[in-house]
């Protein structure tokens, strides 16, 4: 601990650990940055404890990674937010719930049976069939495992958050955006007064340089892998879901550039609601445009319907920020009740 | 919701178009036919205009059923092709809440036009009565 520098912690909740890798990838930055900042806290690196982070008075800056999954996920955001003075969601898991929030689309209990109790995982090896959230005593000891919260949430359902650094994991340019949040609040010592979003306003494809057709009308759904894709054209004008139109510019497109279409990490565009629904709005129209005048109600409808997994690929990152959360299911494992 | 399912009643937002479907149960009203009392009807400009967005915006904010009236296909429509935007929209955002887990039977699509008032209400009366079989939606707070 040095003078006049300030405190950062690094927490992670549900994640994959790849947002430690992006930020262990600054190099030579990290060094840099280490010449202001003291990371106290950052258990994907040292050996750190929960209660190190409750020792601390106070920190300047937390770098919150991942969703909220389980109840410790939730104490720690809480102790997260009662301790900093900035609080940035680091990553889209952490801003829109992420690919963890895909887990939604099935209750708790069947996640956790599917995981611990069915034998169609070969790496489960559970013959005492205990799984999360169950009384689990050693000597007197409680070594309960924390229970699973009813879903994958982004951090804003529960707290306040000062700054969104989107992407999965945030690009490098998002993290000089960072860096220099962070060297503001190092002269001013201020949390900003509304929330930084470290992305633009705009829809990708504004600066998407592929060929966008003034009119598109889509034959059939095509899924990436299955047929070649044209490296020049607009990948909606292929018939391949690009979620370009309604997420976020900023990231300077390293899918794309890899003939790749946009998967939608760096969240919604301002004046949506709701991503996937938003992104129904815009590409279910687009088939057999040419056509539908000619073709019954019953053919469109069967157009339409080809498209597999539709929830998988429109809510790719943002299952937990759509409204479909809360309205809580009815159907399970797709038998009616 | 919970407490009082023995009293519950269905409630069913109706999106309808203005130059058919509105007009269609414009005249249901004015030639004084009956229809239940669960659907609450909203003129829109096209059924075209009924943004998945917004299906999912009146679920949440307590209907049970969403149904979209709009023009015939191929050719009724006022605006050429908004009742093909909607219907695709429909088979789209029916597939999303399937695989969400809510019945995607929540969602109703109906072409009516302005002379069909007798159509406007066979319909309001069967989805009324399949919303009433599947019952109340439930919801979270947040």
């Amino acid at each position: 601990m040095s003078e006049g520098k300030i405190k950062l912690a690094i927490i992670p909740a549900a994640s994959c650990g790849g947002c430690d890798v992006s930020l262990a990838n600054l190099n030579e930055k990290l060094l840099k940055l280490t010449n202001f900042v003291d990371i106290v806290f950052w258990p994907t690196v040292a050996d750190f404890k929960i209660e190190d982070l409750e020792n601390l008075e106070s920190i300047d800056i937390v770098l919150f990674i991942g969703s909220i999954r389980l109840k410790e996920h939730e104490e720690k955001l809480k102790l997260a937010r009662e301790k900093a003075k900035i609080l940035v969601a680091y990553g889209a898991c952490a801003c829109f719930g992420g690919i963890f929030s895909l887990g939604n689309l099935f209750d708790p209990e069947e996640l956790l049976e599917h995981v611990y109790l069915s034998n169609e995982l070969i790496t489960t090896d559970n013959t005492e069939e205990e799984i999360p959230g169950q009384k689990f005593e050693i000597d007197g000891l409680d070594l309960s495992i924390t229970p699973l919260t009813d879903l994958a949430r982004p951090l804003n359902d529960f707290v306040k958050v000062d700054v969104y650094a989107p992407g999965c994991p945030p690009r490098e340019i998002v993290l000089d955006m960072l860096i220099e949040v962070i060297s503001d609040y190092i002269q001013t010592r201020q949390t900003p007064e509304i929330p930084l979003v470290l992305a633009k306003d705009t829809p990708l494809c504004n600066s998407c340089s592929r060929i966008k057709p003034k009119k598109i009308s889509i034959d059939k759904f095509r899924r990436i892998g299955h047929e070649p894709i044209q490296q020049d054209l607009c990948f909606l004008a292929q018939g391949i879901i690009c979620l370009g139109p309604i997420t976020r510019d900023g990231c300077r497109l390293p899918c794309i550039k890899a003939n790749m279409p946009c998967r939608g990490c760096f969240g919604p565009t301002l004046d949506i609601i709701d991503p996937g629904a938003k992104f129904a709005s815009a590409f279910a129209p687009l088939f057999k445009l040419d056509e539908e005048k000619t073709l019954s109600d019953e053919e469109l409808i069967k157009v339409v319907e080809e498209i597999d997994d539709p929830i998988g690929y429109a809510y790719r990152f943002t299952l937990g920020i759509s409204l479909l959360k809360r309205i809580i299911r009815e159907i399970k494992e797709g038998r009616k009740e | 919701m919970e407490d009082g399912e023995s009293n519950w009643e269905p409630l069913i937002v109706a999106f309808l178009c203005r130059w058919c479907a509105s007009a269609g149960a414009d005249l249901a009203g004015v030639s004084r036919l009956e229809y239940p009392p669960n659907i609450t009807s909203i003129t829109v400009p096209c059924s075209g205009r009924v943004d998945p967005q917004l299906i999912l915006l009146t679920f949440v904010n307590g209907a049970d059923g969403v149904l979209i009236g709009g023009c015939h296909t191929p050719a009724d429509c006022h605006y050429i092709a908004g009742n093909f935007k909607a219907l695709k929209r429909f088979a789209l955002i029916r597939k999303m809440l399937e695989q969400y887990g809510i019945n995607p039977e929540r969602v109703r699509l109906e072409w009516i036009s302005a002379t069909e008032a007798q159509k406007f209400v066979e319909v309001a009366r069967d989805f009324t009565e399949k919303i009433r079989k599947l019952g109340p939606l439930r919801r979270r707070e947040k």
